[in-house]
């Protein structure tokens, strides 16, 4: 369970990027955070382990004031998976690098074998175990930043803009396995303007702008506002926009799937 | 360290220091440290931090100015201690009062140096330092190179910073330990900084290429340096204080305390 309370944060250099941020988080939920650059997307997950800590109000984790707690404890539990992979890959190896965090959490080096191997396959990285993470082309390296945090498996995953420089085949992947890691009760956390991708997922969104959250509610609730989207630098998912053109037929305007805008259509002209 | 650093770096303003041609604030902080190395006494050296502060203060930059000193300390510290030890081990028969006093002008001599290039670093522009290097014939290429590296200074310190928030969120402590453990756990710090350095660089190097850079021997810049009335005052007074200095250091016979 995540909760923020009262937290505003601001940056050394003055920039107020959190502005009084009230949420709550259970345990297994999928939120999707929305928003322009500069919103305050990045600060706010940065607050989640504890690299940032408020500057007014708490963040809790699991009932943890992260002001009382080290990056290296709470990020047991969060897991952050950052932007970009080129900032943290050092190893010499695939392995070694997914190995890298275990040995910090101190697990035993059969445990850590176990885990690196799961991880790997998991992420379909299984051929590339003994490579250099620096000759992974960016698809792949984007693969093994994930793979590196869920060979700990936290209760909490928080992604940082997952879908930047993803090609559609590599969204869909991703997709799968973040439904699949909250089928198996983890909190999973994106940070994204890709309005299509979260969509898809129909999570819960909460919607930032100015350091402030301007709306929490579930996805089709945010995405038909086509207003609240604008004021965001935020255009609705095509799937939307589609049906609302087509209201001339009867559609209502809802977050279809693709599969059911074309039967709701159809079932419209048939009348 | 992040302090010195940001010391160095370009600070907006729009005071009569910022407004200097950058040859005459070159010659203001090299009289500064020609200055400071003719003279060891300790009122020579307060008299050239003092002046340094008032200019600081006209420039806006004083906090800046500031970290600068603050963040020198500790080589501060290291000139002090080993001047200090430096002279003790020599067979002089110097009384302790004295090795004391000498250390700390040593020492005390460093934050003058630092401080007058800080302050010229502060109020130039890495193009104003690039047009200056070129006035004093410095082949171009070299000049870009400098004038880059100055420029991606806070850019790499950024980046240092996301290193470093990556790095802790996989686990890894920075502040446990001895210090040779210590050392080791940068290697996940410095290793992707450099890689990216590098990658930077390539890319840079491309980026250039594809401008034309380099290919012809003649180049034109968009802005040129021209002296004047205020930058001439100002030489003319840097060239008197260092004439002066020379004259009362060795040639006058009067002694300064």
């Amino acid at each position: 369970m995540i909760r923020f309370e009262s937290v505003e944060y601001v940056y050394p250099n003055g920039v107020k990027a959190l502005d009084g941020i009230d949420l709550e988080i259970g345990d297994g939920e999928i939120v999707a955070i929305m928003g322009e650059n500069g919103a305050g997307k990045t600060t706010l997950i940065k607050h989640l382990n504890g690299l940032l800590k408020p500057v007014r109000g708490r963040v809790l984790i699991d009932g943890v004031d992260t002001r009382n707690a080290t990056v290296a404890s709470l990020s047991k539990k969060v897991g952050i998976v950052f932007q970009n992979p080129d900032d943290m890959f050092f190893s010499e190896s695939v392995w070694e690098e997914v190995a890298f965090a275990l040995r910090n959490f101190g697990y035993g080096e059969e445990v850590v074998k176990r885990r690196v191997e799961n991880a790997i396959n998991f992420m379909d990285l299984a051929g590339y175990a003994d490579k250099s993470p620096f000759t992974l082309s960016g698809g792949e390296k984007k693969r093994l930043a994930l793979a590196i945090v869920l060979a700990w498996s936290p209760d909490i995953i928080a992604l940082d803009e997952p879908t930047i420089g993803q090609d559609m085949l590599q969204k869909e992947k991703l997709l799968e396995v973040i439904k699949l890691l909250n089928s198996q009760g983890k909190t999973v956390i994106i940070s994204s303007h890709d309005v299509e991708f979260i969509a898809d997922l129909k999570p819960r969104i909460i919607l930032m702008k100015r350091g402030r959250v301007i709306a929490d509610g579930d996805a089709e609730e945010i995405f038909l506002n086509e207003e609240l989207l604008k004021s965001c630098n935020l255009l609705p998912p095509q799937l939307i926009t589609l049906s609302k053109e087509l209201d001339f037929i009867g559609v209502k305007p809802r977050l279809y799937s693709s599969r059911e805008l074309a039967v709701e259509i159809m079932t419209r002209l048939r009348r | 360290m992040a302090a010195i650093l940001q010391g160095l770096q370009f600070y907006p303003g729009d005071s009569i220091i910022h407004r200097l041609d950058p040859r005459a604030k070159l010659l203001i902080s090299t009289t500064f440290l020609l200055i400071t190395l003719i003279y060891v006494e300790v009122t020579v050296t307060t008299i050239i931090v003092a002046t340094e502060a008032l200019l600081a203060a006209i420039s806006g930059i004083m906090r800046r100015w500031i970290k600068t000193v603050y963040g020198s300390i500790p080589f501060i510290v290291a000139v002090f201690l080993m001047n200090y030890l430096i002279r003790m081990l020599i067979p002089g028969q110097l009384p302790t009062q004295m090795i004391l006093y000498e250390s700390f002008a040593a020492a005390y001599r460093l934050i003058a140096l630092l401080a007058s290039f800080s302050i010229f670093f502060l109020t130039t522009t890495p193009e104003e330092i690039g047009m200056t290097l070129t006035k004093l014939r410095i082949p171009y290429m070299y000049v870009f190179a400098f004038i880059s590296a100055i420029r991606f200074t806070p850019i790499l310190a950024e980046e240092l910073q996301t290193i470093v928030d990556s790095q802790r969120s996989r686990g890894l402590e920075l502040d446990r330990g001895n210090p040779l453990t210590r050392l080791r756990r940068y290697i996940p710090i410095l290793v992707p900084l450099i890689v990216n350095v590098l990658r930077r660089s390539y890319e840079l190097a491309e980026a250039m290429e594809v401008k034309c850079f380099g290919a012809s021997k003649k180049r034109t810049y968009l802005r040129e340096l021209k002296l004047r009335p205020k930058d001439l005052a100002v030489i003319v007074l840097a060239l008197i204080s260092i004439a002066a200095s020379i004259y009362f250091k060795f040639i006058s016979p009067i002694k300064i305390p």
